[in-house]
């Protein structure tokens, strides 16, 4: 995938999350700038291309282990922060009734 | 309206400032990283995958306390949900109508095959694709196929806690054993000198936990949702 369509997916996520009125929209596009941080970390290490880095042989050339090894964490750190964003939705739900930025202002 | 169009116009300036920074970023990068774990990563980690080798060896620090997060998460889900601690199948899985009876068949079918995938790709994390995280994810979906198949099913909660915080402490102290072995804490247990099968022996050991963990963490959130939505 070519590197800029991960700025543009950043870039939606960001518009989105200043523009949404709905919490539940929120933790959706905070999720989408995630992916596109993730999918931007995967293609700068393959930046000068190569094959998948399960490999002993010296002479091939690898793409970069390190951005994988980072994203990994970068993943499940993500899964998690959403779903705890998730639930304290729901709970602000039974709260409140409402799940809208405007009606929690008051 | 117009902040409207403040805000896009702000977006596509921030969009071609990205595109010139990235421009900079083949001038930047250097692959000496890169080539130092190609010539050395197998030998001194004993991982064909060069991916596993880094987060279960070189930075083995950052995958427990990336595990304690999870956990830390999972408690949080949990105590912001206050559920009871055994918990029912809902009622709204008990519905006929919602659930076909095709998906059931086939999910009964399908059950046992991710079952087996999971385990796979947790046990082959050094040699192929896959590894503790990916593969506890694939396990943790077979958990949650069989809520569908077994609509009579209870879940323990307290004992899945319990498990949890066992294996977090288990890989505590394995990835702290190298400091009696080697003279280093958070690394392979195995000197690189008694070969590569010896080495293995404690990748697959930190996979498996690590698998077990994140399979029954994302089944203890799922759970909680479950009681949520009903």
């Amino acid at each position: 995938m070519n590197p800029y369509v991960t700025l543009i997916i950043i870039l939606v996520g960001l518009y989105g999350l200043i523009s949404s009125t709905n919490i539940i929209k929120s933790v959706f596009m905070a999720t989408m700038i995630e992916s596109g941080v993730i999918l931007l970390f995967l293609n700068l290490g393959t930046w000068n291309g190569g094959v998948i880095p399960i490999t002993s042989d010296v002479s091939l050339a690898i793409v970069d282990p390190i951005p994988q090894a980072l994203m990994i964490t970068t993943i499940v750190i993500g899964s998690t922060v959403t779903s705890l964003a998730l639930i304290i939705s729901i709970k602000i739900f039974h709260h409140h009734g409402s799940i809208e930025w405007k009606d929690l202002k008051r | 309206m117009i902040r409207r169009i403040i805000g896009l116009s702000l977006l596509i300036g921030l969009f071609f400032f990205m595109v010139e920074a990235m421009n900079e970023f083949g001038v930047l990068y250097n692959d000496e990283a890169r080539l130092y774990f190609q010539t050395n990563g197998f030998l001194e980690t004993g991982s064909l995958n060069l991916v596993t080798g880094i987060y279960l060896d070189y930075r083995l620090l950052d995958t427990l306390f990336e595990a304690g997060i999870l956990l830390v998460a999972v408690s949080g889900v949990s105590w912001i949900a206050q559920h009871d601690h055994i918990e029912h199948n809902p009622l709204f899985m008990l519905d006929r109508f919602k659930i076909p009876e095709l998906f059931v068949s086939i999910a009964r079918v399908l059950y046992p095959i991710v079952l087996l995938f999971g385990i796979y790709v947790v046990f082959n994390g050094h040699l192929a694709p896959g590894g503790g995280f990916q593969g506890g994810s694939i396990l943790a979906t077979a958990l949650l196929i069989l809520y569908y198949i077994d609509l009579n099913k209870k879940t323990n909660l307290t004992r899945i806690f319990f498990i949890e915080k066992v294996l977090y402490l288990l890989l505590l102290l394995i990835s702290s054993l190298s400091f009696f072995t080697r003279g280093f804490l958070f690394t392979n247990v195995v000197s690189p000198d008694m070969g590569v099968a010896w080495q293995s022996v404690f990748l697959i050991t930190l996979n498996v936990l690590i698998g077990a963990k994140v399979a029954l963490g994302l089944t203890a959130i799922f759970i909680a949702f479950l009681k949520e939505g009903r």
